[in-house]
């Protein structure tokens, strides 16, 4: 179905936009690196909750730096890696097909299609895992209305449990297959976490 | 003053990434273009070989050229030019 677009000084903007994402399927990798790695954020900051819980951390200012940091690297990790390997891999296939068309692919509508997809990746593969570890860590920011700190950890748990089910909801949209089914499966890898967490906790 | 080229026909060399109906689109709406037709004669793992005819009062071959390579299309032959102020197909001789 054709997508309207407003004629706005923007338009021409988004017609490239929107030609590179097909020509360089930024769709359907940018969907898998943004349900990938937001599992990875929310899963990773869940780990730095159990592990302050555990060494029974009562301070939000400390489950948050810690938190934040994590978030910080998370998203810097994101985006190196995915820009590194990404423009590595795309470079390869450009060099790959200039060399059937006997053309140098570099500056072409390919070129810059693919060097589009890199930086969309990046931002994608970066900002996903970010974002979705800030927003597990949201109840600690307002940690002074709950009655203890317990709270915000168990709130924060059922916040990174819900982003879980939504991640696979998301992904059971895109796999046409049973959404709620889809859900618990990506909960369950939460559970698991929590589970491990609260052995360690023991130790 | 020089002809003017009425029909371009090329043999090129496009990657698969690159829709024909973007591309033809694009390029009936360069300078002098009136008409557009794009073939795809073989298909190949990540290219294919299109046959594009061009068709216009006023065709700027240059143009043309230049629009297929920023697409990243590469041109392996110029299959037919018709030039003058009408469009000449080629004659059959006894020899067809």
């Amino acid at each position: 179905m054709p997508i309207f677009i407003p004629n706005l000084p923007f338009r021409k903007w988004f017609k490239t936009a929107r030609e590179y994402s097909t020509i360089a399927d930024i769709g359907e990798i940018g969907r898998r690196y943004f349900a990938m790695n937001a599992f990875d954020g929310v899963l990773t900051i869940m780990g730095v909750l159990m592990g302050n819980m555990g060494a029974k951390v009562t301070s939000p200012h400390i489950v948050l730096t810690t938190g934040f940091s994590t978030c910080i690297a998370m998203g810097i990790s994101g985006l190196w890696g995915s820009y590194l390997t990404e423009s590595a891999e795309r470079k390869r296939d450009l060099d790959e097909l200039g060399s059937q068309t006997l053309t140098n692919l570099k500056d072409s509508k390919l070129g810059r299609a693919s060097r589009y997809a890199v930086v969309v990746i990046a931002i994608i593969d970066g900002l996903s895992p970010f974002l979705a570890a800030l927003l597990v860590l949201i109840p600690f920011f307002m940690a002074g209305a709950f009655p203890s700190i317990q709270w915000a950890y168990f709130t924060s748990l059922g916040v990174a449990l819900l982003a879980l089910f939504g991640l696979g909801v998301f992904l059971g949209n895109i796999s046409r297959e049973n959404l709620i089914l889809s859900g618990i499966k990506t909960i369950l890898a939460g559970i698991l976490a929590i589970l491990i967490g609260i052995l360690l906790g023991h130790v | 003053m020089a002809g003017k080229i009425r029909r371009l026909v090329l043999d090129t060399l496009k990657p698969l990434e690159l829709s024909i109906v973007d591309m033809a689109r694009q390029l009936s709406e360069l300078e002098g273009v009136g008409a557009v037709n794009i073939s795809i004669v073989e298909i190949d793992h990540k290219v294919e070989n299109a046959k594009i005819t061009i068709e216009g009062e006023d065709i700027k071959h240059k143009v043309v050229f230049k629009f297929l390579e920023d697409q990243g299309a590469s041109i392996h032959s110029i299959d037919e030019v018709v030039a003058g102020r009408t469009i000449i197909d080629d004659a059959a001789t006894l020899q067809d």
